[in-house]
């Protein structure tokens, strides 16, 4: 389906670094950030731009990076410290300074090199690993205090509740969005895929917030227009759902691999994709109210929960595969990302009967005709899982 | 190969051996010199064979320095740790698994064993008796193995503590580790605990990242330390109180301060008065405590003043080399080979590892737990990777090291994180060239060639 919105957002990702060094001579000030927890609503709110840094998928800059770090580091954290070590990104050389979360310790240590080796000014927001309990959203409380004490002295103002508030409402309209364009995945027959609303997501980091959601809003409206003209029958297809390490813009490998065999992403809980923007409610616009909220979502993998009957990770790993109709899971694990591999086997025995594929890989290509393989295979058993039922 | 000789402590040295004080324990016993000696001359040789493999590659091997006689029964607190453990642990004291490299005030306090997973392994080695070095080995592969195939390959070699448990081949009570800094694996080896049949309860003390100047990290962890205490003595069925707490914490950092103080003289020596494998070796009681920190304390003074005696006349550790190039070593869970540094012509000076967490004391009134968690968060080894690596520098100065390794194990990604990082520092802050080397093979004797070679080439550079 040609949709006009997703050219715009094409167009507008196009002109974006252009249009951050125009702000930046005015004055403004980018903030990159990293990780899974940190709150752009009080970097938004205190006039600050965000913008989400990290991309995967290029060996050259993972070698750029292993030059810094060592090869048992994950390979997102690698490339990530190589764009840091280039410079040639249009972002990354234009921020002014990095926020990163402790979520994962392993990109904590990003953190400390990008500082060391590059001389970026960061902000490091800590995270409890205990972050279930009161004690543990005490800490965070006071952390997120802290982090926007620290940015409004970056930024020169003061945190006003109200723009706080506008910034919640912006930002919980992405997450509605976001929300709706993920629920077409459900039907059969998708005005959009899943790749494209993954390509809208990663726009959106990089795009002012505010321009961002009217785009998404007009993207609903295109969307939801189409789709009331009848779609013809489709064949039997393999719908595959995503969990694991996250995969970043520029990360294509595996995402190439299923469509070309035939697969059909419907759905994912991944931390680049849909879990993101779920589960969060932020109750009361000041920096307690962020804390508490961003605390009570889906946790990441990276923060151990120790009993599994109550783990909320998995409740919406298995809600989501219900909610999007999944046929099968490919849990994709990055080397040396232990939060997700560990849990791999952990996983497949509580989905149960729920055909499961495990791809354990790095953004080489040297691994790409054994996924394939598996991957294929994997396809293939679910399609003729589908066929046979539709025959009894 | 292994298993080609085996060592034995020599008859000339019993007599002077037997006249020395014996080891007092916990439970208020003393055990004579004339005890240890035949427990490790008769007894231990035949239960435990693999310990006195005196290969050059046997990595847990005693010192050659026979005449140190606190060594001897430093080893003997290793080869008994086993049937300590069992005795009391049938008698109701509950066992722990902890993290390696912090204080154990919380734990010893609260009427457990600490175990850390370096110990947990070797226990689970020696739960088997009779075993060559190679049969020993072999056992804790298997063990090592099975681990990674229910897990995943990308865990570090602690991962055999945690299949051990699961296989139940030891038995551990509660699995309630401080998360801190320096570990990857250990949060994501506790939690695969939650889908196992054996249901062992879990807790975990989290460390805050970036604690400097905010109260409310000393506060969470306080709290932690709290739970984690009323849930040993749930299991141990002490009475906790302030006082219970401040004793253990006065008795651990004695044994702290005369480490520090064992350091110092060490440090300052003409001569080095005792090896890298004896050094290394006490200066871990503090660090860990063995089980039993009343013995650990009796050992540690015992050890100095022996080193006294040894610095005021100007002897040297036997396996010394002259004029030994003084390495300093970095990381944590894995060390170069003492012996063949030694043949080599160096001599290791200082540890960041255990000596992060004897370096700070523990304050001696008023909350204990809220001091517990403060000399948490001093430890120099969790800081921030920069202020570590500052710290470590001045470690090189003090101890006058001629060259830094930093080593790591395979699936360490903290440690790996920060080896270059940390490296680069020490070298700009004091001029001494460093290294840093990943080491696959920990827990085997055969196929270490390519960490030895690393290290001698850098010791021949040095
Ligand atoms: S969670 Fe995994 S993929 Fe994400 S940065 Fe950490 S180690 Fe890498
Ligand atoms: S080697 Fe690293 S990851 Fe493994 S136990 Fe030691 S500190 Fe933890």
């Amino acid at each position: 389906m040609g949709l006009k919105t997703l050219e715009k957002i094409t167009a507008a990702l196009t002109s974006r670094p252009a249009e951050l060094e125009q702000l930046r001579k005015q004055g403004k000030k980018i903030v990159g950030w990293l990780a899974y927890n940190i709150p752009e609503e009080i970097i938004y709110a205190l006039g600050l731009i965000p913008i989400r840094v990290g991309q995967g998928g290029d060996g050259r800059l993972v070698e750029v990076g292993a030059r810094h770090i060592s090869t048992k580091n994950c390979v997102f954290v690698r490339q990530v410290l190589g764009q840091f070590a280039e410079k040639t990104d249009p972002y990354i050389k234009q921020l002014d300074l990095v926020a990163i979360d402790a979520t994962c310790i392993q990109l904590y240590r990003l953190e400390e090199l990008i500082n060391f080796y590059f001389d970026y000014k960061t902000v490091v927001l800590g995270v409890p690993r205990n972050f279930a309990t009161k004690e543990g959203h005490e800490y965070f409380r006071k952390e997120v205090e802290h982090f926007t004490k620290k940015l409004e002295l970056f930024a020169g103002v003061s945190l006003e509740q109200s723009k706080l508030q506008e910034a919640i409402n912006i930002y919980d309209g992405i997450r509605e969005a976001i929300k709706t364009l993920y629920s077409y995945q459900s039907k059969d027959n998708a005005p959009l895929s899943w790749r494209d609303v993954s390509a809208v997501i990663n726009a959106g980091y990089n795009l002012d917030r505010l321009r961002y959601l009217e785009l998404l809003q007009e993207l609903i409206k295109e969307v939801e227009e189409k789709t009331s003209e009848p779609q013809e029958n489709q064949a039997i297809e393999a719908r595959v759902f995503l969990s694991g390490s996250l995969i970043p813009p520029g990360d294509t490998k595996l995402i190439d691999i299923i469509e070309q065999l035939g697969g059909r992403i419907v759905g994912d809980d991944l931390w680049s994709g849909l879990n993101f923007f779920l589960n969060l409610e932020i109750k009361e616009p000041t920096p307690f109210g962020v804390a508490d909220a961003y605390l009570d979502r889906i946790p990441h993998a990276s923060l151990p929960y120790l009993d599994l009957p109550t783990d909320g990770r998995l409740a919406n790993l298995k809600h989501q595969i219900q909610q999007f109709n999944a046929d099968g899971v490919i849990y994709h694990t990055l080397r040396y990302c232990d939060a997700f591999t560990f849990k791999a086997g952990e996983t497949k025995d509580v989905l149960k009967n729920v055909p499961f594929l495990e791809i354990h890989t790095e953004y080489s290509g040297s691994d790409f005709e054994a996924i394939r393989t598996r991957v294929e295979a994997f396809v293939e058993m679910i399609k003729n899982k589908k066929e046979i039922a539709e025959l009894v | 190969m292994p298993n080609s000789k085996l060592f034995k402590y020599p008859e000339e040295i019993k007599d002077k051996f037997i006249s020395t004080k014996g080891l007092k324990f916990k439970n208020g016993t003393t055990v004579s010199s004339a005890e240890i000696w035949e427990f490790m001359t008769e007894e231990a040789p035949r239960r435990f064979p693999y310990a006195f493999d005196a290969n050059a590659n046997n990595i847990g091997r005693f010192s050659d320095d026979v005449h140190f006689l606190s060594g001897i029964k430093r080893a003997y607190l290793t080869l008994t740790f086993k049937d300590r453990l069992l005795k009391e642990h049938a008698a109701g004291t509950p066992t722990v698994l902890v993290q390696g490299g912090q204080a154990m005030d919380a734990y010893y306090a609260a009427g457990a064993i600490p175990v850390r997973p370096g110990l947990v392994m070797q226990w689970a080695q020696s739960m088997e008796e009779g075993l060559n070095l190679r049969q020993s080995e072999t056992r804790g592969i298997n063990i090592l193995e099975s681990g990674r195939r229910k897990i995943s390959i990308d865990a570090c070699n602690q991962i055999s503590a945690h299949a051990a448990i699961d296989n139940k081949v030891v038995p551990i009570d509660l699995i309630a580790p401080f998360l801190c800094l320096r570990c990857s694996d250990m949060a994501f080896l506790v939690e695969t605990h939650r889908n196992r049949e054996h249901d062992i309860p879990r807790y975990m003390v989290d460390y805050p990242v970036d604690h400097e100047n905010k109260p409310w990290a000393a506060e969470y962890i306080e709290v932690e330390l709290k739970e984690l205490i009323t849930k040993i003595a749930a299991l141990s069925g002490r009475k906790i109180t302030d006082e219970v707490i401040f004793d253990e914490i006065r008795l651990e950092n004695r044994g702290r301060k005369i480490a520090n103080e064992i350091a110092e003289l060490w440090w300052n020596a003409e001569n080095p008065p005792i090896n890298s494998t004896d050094f290394f070796a006490i200066a871990f009681l503090a660090n860990d405590f063995l089980g039993d920190p009343v013995a650990s304390v009796d050992l540690l003074e015992q050890s100095k003043q022996e080193i006294e005696e040894r610095v005021k006349n100007n002897v040297k550790g036997y396996g010394v080399p002259d004029d030994a190039k003084r390495l300093y070593i970095c990381g944590s869970c894995v060390g170069p080979n003492a012996h063949h540094a030694e043949t080599a012509g160096a001599v290791f000076v200082g540890r960041d590892d255990n000596w992060s967490c004897i370096s700070v004391l523990v304050e001696e009134e008023g909350n204990p737990y809220l001091n517990i968690a403060k000399s948490m968060l001093e430890y120099p080894y969790e800081q921030r990777t920069e202020k570590r690596a500052e710290w470590t520098a001045e470690q090189v100065r003090r101890s006058r090291a001629s060259g830094v390794i930093f080593m790591y194990q395979w699936g360490c990604n903290y440690q790996s994180g920060v080896a270059r990082m940390i490296s680069d520092i020490i070298r700009e802050k004091t001029g001494v060239p460093t290294t840093f080397v990943e080491v696959g093979e920990l827990g085997r004797s055969e196929a270490t060639e390519q960490s030895t070679n690393r290290v001698e080439a850098f010791i021949e550079m040095v």
